[in-house]
């Protein structure tokens, strides 16, 4: 396992649609297991997609263990060839990105979801997921089509990113 | 190279940002951060540019100014001045009743106790018979300010002014 760059804008496969993954080689099994690594690399990354790691494929981790605003917990979760089953109502809420560093913006996103896709191991999940790990798994999908929280921000608003100083 | 900042305003018309940001790009200047809006039939333009050093932006905007009779103010920027103030990100929403100095009342008690305003939107709503002002602002809370007591002085200031206020923390989840 390694831990892999992770791509930032202006990078053109971050705007790039992920390509569908089909047939779970161990190529695709090394890369799952190099996002969760990368993931865990970042302490505040509760997420990452294929994208990110500059391969075009429809794949994404998120973890949302320990996250003060998680509801739902499903732990750490790859989905292969993800899709949305099913979405609830959108809620407003600030968010940036590993990818877009200094920004934040305002993003509605379904605050209950329920998404189907296949595991590393090629199982078909389906899994129901609300709040924060909602917001998680919208913006990972995201990724996998070349969408980055920058083309949903709904405010018209884009905020600098706290200093710490 | 070099940062202003640029202030730009008249009365709107088709074709402000286009022929204003034109102008200094073809002179070889770079927008940096900006804010444009319309405020009440007027454009507002609010800009730092990235100007390559002996260039005078203000002659470089002068037709442009004339042309579409907007008012321009130019100014440098020191160099390594920091892009934000520090502190942790809030948001203060205040509404209520129109009056006269709702906005000075309310950025005075953040004046006061150390914070600063980032971010300021006011709009004025609802009829001319019972205006209603609504003020959306982001504020920077330095570290070693209370942000809970700062809430408290605030709504204090709001129930005083007869309007509702409300300071939630923003806490962007980087994804």
């Amino acid at each position: 396992m390694s831990v892999l760059p992770v791509l930032r804008l202006p990078d053109p496969v971050l705007k790039r649609a992920g390509i569908p993954v089909g047939e779970i080689t161990a190529d695709v099994m090394q890369l799952c297991a190099d996002l969760v690594e990368t993931m865990r690399a970042s302490p505040a990354c509760v997420g990452l997609a294929a994208p990110q790691v500059g391969v075009s494929l429809r794949i994404f981790c998120v973890d949302v263990t320990g996250h003060g605003k998680a509801r739902s917990c499903h732990g750490p979760v790859v989905l292969v060839d993800p899709e949305v089953v099913a979405a609830g109502t959108a809620v407003s809420g600030r968010e940036g990105c590993m990818s877009v560093p200094d920004l934040t913006g305002d993003v509605a996103r379904a605050t209950e979801l329920v998404i189907r896709g296949r595991t590393p191991e090629g199982v078909d999940r389906v899994l129901q997921v609300d709040a924060f790990e909602a917001r998680a798994f919208q913006h990972e999908l995201d990724h996998l089509d070349g969408l980055l929280f920058l083309d949903r921000v709904t405010s018209g608003r884009l905020f600098p990113r706290r200093v710490y100083r | 190279m070099p940062l202003s900042a640029v202030l730009a305003v008249g009365a709107d018309r088709p074709g402000i940002v286009a022929a204003v940001t034109g102008a200094l790009a073809a002179a070889g200047a770079n927008l940096d951060d900006t804010s444009m809006t319309i405020l009440h039939g007027h454009f507002a333009i609010a800009m730092v540019v990235a100007a390559p050093g002996g260039l005078d932006v203000a002659a470089v905007l002068a037709p442009v100014a004339e042309r579409l009779a907007l008012t321009v103010d130019v100014r440098p920027i020191a160099a390594g001045t920091p892009a934000a103030p520090p502190g942790s990100r809030w948001s203060l929403a205040v509404y209520g009743a129109d009056r006269p100095g709702l906005v000075a009342s309310v950025t005075a008690v953040v004046a006061d106790a150390g914070a600063n305003v980032i971010d300021l939107t006011t709009r004025v709503v609802g009829g001319p018979d019972r205006p209603v002002y609504a003020m959306q602002l982001e504020l920077a809370v330095p570290s070693e300010v209370d942000a809970g007591a700062l809430g408290d002085r605030l709504r204090a200031a709001a129930a005083g002014l007869g309007v509702d206020c409300t300071l939630t923390a923003v806490d962007p989840d980087v994804l």
